[in-house]
């Protein structure tokens, strides 16, 4: 066997090993009752800001501490707590992907990837809700309201 | 109906222009291909004058499509959609460029400017080259014409005009049954994303776009090598290209990680996010292919892998098209390109099957002629560990690209998997063992021989870069700023030794610069560049092992139970509150919120933080410093936000690095507590719960005893003294003002005891004083600091790089041209 075809079976079975441990550390994506039932398990929660729920974070008090409640797709609600900063645009978001897990009945979570309203989006509804240009009259006007 | 102002000819002018784009590029495909095929047919020269006129129509074409949407944007005409998504009249005139890259049109007719620019370049220089190189690339602008067309063909839409009208993109509108809607309405842009208005990103998308289509000539190349059956030729003008196209590549990479490092709040340059990875993949493969080409003109070996690299680094970069673009990439992404791309999906998967399929058919076609060195390399030739080099290149790229596509892999196969807990360190793990390797390998490989390498050869040449980067590995190893513990010990050790190998690829390649090549400058080119990898990795280890958190949080309350998953640290919080004008102790140094002030536009405010670094033993102050982070107030739907840019103070050795990440604006505050009012008279009295306020001076003034009073009527300024119960006075100066027969009331805040105060007129004509006690009147902001040590080693490593990169390219050039000089003057 030539030099090189052992160099390839050593690089190929490098490259599945690297590959076989990044599987091993691989995460899912969850619903909250999905997350509940893998409590303590690191997840990815995708939900959305439960706006009738009070956003709390006070930076004088504690800056590192922010709670809020999360809304799934399915209706499932849970309490979040995230120990950073507010994110800027949370209350702008319409999505939120968490990453932690569930402690008992708090999600715990150590990212937050937020999905805010884009401005190349192709609802008109949308863009146009969005418009900033002229004040409200335009907005109104835009709506038809 | 009848519209009024609009101004609809450039956009039919624009329109025009990419439809006769894309039918002169189709000529030019078909003219071109003509002339390859026919070989030495006398029909030849005209078929090659035909794609020659074709191409160049397609490049005035393009050309003029991009001055129209200039002009469009410049002009503030609104009416079409493109520049009233991405600009408005406030913006700044060196950012209506980058309103050009936010949206998908600008960014293709970006890439297609290139491409003709380059194909111009090709048309002068490539000679018999010229018919099937150019054939590529013009196919290359048949699909990225079609991008920009935005033609239905039956129910399917292909490609989205930069030139549609907002009244056609929304018909539905009411604003449009108006003929006036664009005196009326769509008076003003929605703007630009205020993370784009920043310098470096009206430079980086040009660079990195240049980057991204120059590798389309090497890919071109290498087609045309099968097609001609010139199996060797080729890589005489591809070599120069490749190595044109990996410098820029490069500098415009790294010129995102820059931006990224200035306007980004990540706290860094790299975060291995899924667009970064997606422009780093190709370079790694086009590095790798330069590699192999260099091989195989010296040995004859690894001409297969070389068309590999190459067609993959062009095809690589069309899939990172496609992941960043169509959205694909969905949730993993901090660049929001959601939503925007997905007509986009089949049409780039269609051209990516396209320019995959085209080298294959020719590799297959073509797989028995091209040329195989049967005997084996030896272990001590260069061109055996240059191949070992290109092929971890390629492995570490093929590693990254995987995990990068996770998400797409989830679309096609319905499942919902996503990379752990930690995503930096799923890469870093495997890209710090391959940077050891490659680094040593770097400096080693360059004093080895093609073929095979003398006994004794390497050995009296090597020890001095050797012994010196024992020396300096030591001594910055022992200096205790690679420390970083967090994964361990075996992370630690590895991040030790590749350093002092990364520092070995510094010293190596230094040295064979001045001994082996005694300092010519021309020849120098790969030493300067692999001198300059070495200095970056050394960057990179340094600034990212050695990241300090200035701002850990001692002063908020314990979380109790926060551990780490692994249970190794705990969790830093990163986060600090300063409150205005009160010292708060930061690591080492003392910082304090001094004050901030807003642009003249009046969207950005600038933080003053000042920062004391305190000897701890003396009580002396061995620096200070103001650093200014900013933050821009975003209006959205659910009240002002705010986005974050970070302000840094440079040292030669260090970064000071500093960002908002909550600020309370004070015009927001929406507090239930009111004004309590009181007659007002010098010498009055009111209370509050932290002490008194005492009215020393009412003065009322009005036009008739004040003619300096342009503005106003009449006006009353109190000028007050609050005396804090802790002995502290504070002066205030609130003023009521009547302008135009309006009252109007200048208000004044004593932060330090959350104290408002106004002055007022009662219904009686009487003037009054109000105070006011809040909580929310605390001026505070929340921030994080970082320090990144020897950051510029990174900078400077990656100019180094890139100079080299662009010598060699110039002096390969060079070469090529007294060759074929010399043929044919012989």
């Amino acid at each position: 066997m030539k030099k090189m075809h052992i160099i390839l079976l050593v690089v190929i079975a490098a490259v599945i090993a690297g590959l076989l441990t990044w599987m091993k550390d691989l995460s899912t994506y969850d619903t909250v009752a999905s997350a509940r039932r893998k409590d303590g398990r690191f997840v990815h929660l995708i939900a959305r800001l439960d706006r009738s729920a009070p956003v709390v974070y006070d930076p004088i008090k504690d800056p590192n501490f922010l709670s809020f409640h999360a809304l799934d797709s399915l209706g499932q609600r849970t309490q979040v707590v995230y120990r950073n900063a507010k994110p800027v645009d949370l209350e702008r978001s319409e999505r939120v992907v968490m990453k932690g897990r569930m402690q008992g009945e708090i999600f715990e979570c150590s990212e937050i990837v937020l999905k805010c309203p884009s401005k190349y989006t192709e609802d008109p509804g949308v863009q146009m809700r969005r418009y900033e240009g002229a004040g409200s009259d335009t907005a109104a006007a835009l709506l038809g309201s | 109906m009848q519209y009024e102002g609009e101004h609809l000819w450039i956009g039919h002018l624009g329109h025009f222009c990419t439809i006769l784009s894309l039918v002169a590029s189709l000529v030019a495909v078909y003219a071109y291909a003509r002339s390859t095929a026919l070989g030495d047919q006398p029909s030849v020269a005209a078929w090659r004058r035909l794609g020659r006129v074709a191409f160049l129509i397609d490049a005035v074409c393009v050309l003029a499509v991009f001055v129209i949407l200039y002009a469009i944007i410049y002009n503030h005409w609104f009416e079409y959609r493109y520049a009233h998504q991405h600009s408005k009249r406030s913006l700044d005139v060196q950012y209506l460029l980058s309103c050009f890259w936010e949206g998908q049109e600008g960014s293709f007719m970006l890439w297609s400017f290139w491409n003709a620019v380059l194909g111009l370049i090709v048309i002068r220089t490539a000679r018999q080259w010229e018919a099937p190189v150019m054939a590529v690339m013009s196919v290359a602008q048949v699909f990225l014409a079609s991008f920009l067309i935005g033609i239905y063909f039956f129910d399917l839409r292909v490609g989205s005009s930069p030139f549609v009208l907002m009244r056609e993109e929304f018909p539905q509108a009411p604003i449009f049954r108006d003929p006036q809607y664009l005196y009326k309405y769509l008076v003003d842009g929605n703007g630009l994303n205020i993370l784009l208005q920043n310098y470096w990103m009206v430079i980086h998308p040009p660079v990195l776009f240049l980057g991204f289509s120059s590798t389309i000539v090497p890919y071109a190349y290498a087609i045309a090598g099968l097609w001609r059956r010139e199996h060797r030729s080729w890589t005489d003008q591809a070599l120069p290209w490749s190595l044109f196209s990996a410098g820029i590549l490069g500098l415009g990479i790294m010129m995102g990680a820059a931006w990224a490092y200035e306007s980004l709040t990540f706290g860094g340059y790299w975060a291995w996010d899924p667009v970064e990875n997606a422009s780093m993949v190709p370079w790694l493969l086009l590095v790798a292919g330069i590699h192999t080409m260099l091989i195989f003109r010296s040995t004859g070996h690894s001409l297969p892998a070389t068309h590999l690299f190459i067609a993959g680094a062009h095809i690589l970069v069309l899939y990172s098209t496609f992941l960043t673009r169509t959205g694909v990439l969905g949730d993993t992404s901090v660049h929001a390109f959601t939503g925007e791309g997905s007509t986009l999906y089949g049409h780039l998967l269609l051209m990516i099957a396209v320019f995959t399929a085209w080298p294959l058919a020719w590799y297959l076609r073509r797989r028995r002629e091209v040329p195989v060195v049967r005997e084996e390399e030896q272990m001590s030739s260069r061109e055996f560990w240059m191949f070992i080099g290109s092929l971890l290149n390629f492995v570490s790229a093929v590693y990254i690209i995987i995990l990068t596509s996770l998400p797409f892999f989830n679309r096609l196969f319905g499942s919902r998997w996503a990379i752990g807990e930690d995503v930096s360190f799923v890469y870093n793990r495997v890209m710090l063992l391959v940077a050891f390797v490659i680094a040593v390998l770097t400096a080693t490989t360059q004093f080895l021989r093609y073929r095979q390498t003398p006994r004794g050869h390497v050995r009296p040449r090597l020890w001095v870069a050797v012994l010196a980067a024992l020396a300096g590995g030591l001594l910055v190893s022992l200096s205790g700023i690679l420390d970083y513990n967090v994964y361990g010990a075996g992370f630690q050790a590895g991040i030790h030794i590749t350093l002092w190998a990364s520092l070995y690829t510094v010293f190596g390649n230094a040295q064979y610069l001045f001994a082996v090549l005694k300092g010519k400058m021309k020849a120098a080119g790969a030493s300067l560049a692999h001198a300059g990898f070495g200095l970056m990795l050394v960057g990179i280890l340094i600034s990212s092992a050695g990241k300090e958190l200035v701002s850990r949080n001692r002063t908020g309350i314990a979380v109790p139970g926060l551990k780490d998953a692994r249970g190794k640290d705990e969790n830093p919080l990163e986060n600090v509150t300063l409150i205005h004008r009160a010292p708060m102790p930061m690591g080492r140094y003392e910082a304090t919120y001094t004050g901030d002030s807003t642009d003249p536009k009046g969207d950005r405010v600038y933080f003053n933080i000042q920062f004391r670094e305190i000897d701890s033993l003396t009580g002396v102050t061995v620096d200070s410093f103001v650093v200014t982070p900013n933050a821009f107030l975003v209006k959205g739907e659910e009240g002002t936000q705010l986005s974050s840019n970070p302000g840094s103070k440079h040292y030669p050795g260090k970064d000071v690095f500093v960002y908002i990440t909550s600020w309370l604006n004070p015009d927001n505050i929406q507090d239930t507590s009111s004004f309590r009012m009181q007659p007002a008279l010098e010498g009055d009295t009111a209370f509050y719960s932290g002490g008194y306020v005492t009215l020393d001076r009412l003065i009322a003034a009005n036009r008739h005893n004040n003619k300096d009073l342009p503005v106003v009527d009449s006006a009353w300024l109190a000028q007050l003294t609050v005396h804090a119960s802790d002995g502290r006075t504070f002066s205030a100066e609130p003023a009521f003002l009547v302008k135009d027969g309006l009252p109007a009331v200048k208000t004044d805040t004593v932060w330090q005891q959350n104290l408002l105060l106004t002055l007022g007129r009662s219904a009686n004509g009487q003037i009054e004083m109000g105070l006011r006690e809040t909580a929310a009147a605390t001026r505070y902001i929340t921030l994080k600091a970082y320090i990144f040590p020897y950051i510029n080693l990174l900078w400077l490593g990656t100019v180094l790089m890139v100079v080299g990169f662009l010598v060699s390219a110039w002096h390969r050039v060079r070469g090529h041209v007294r060759a074929v000089k010399g043929v044919s003057g012989r």
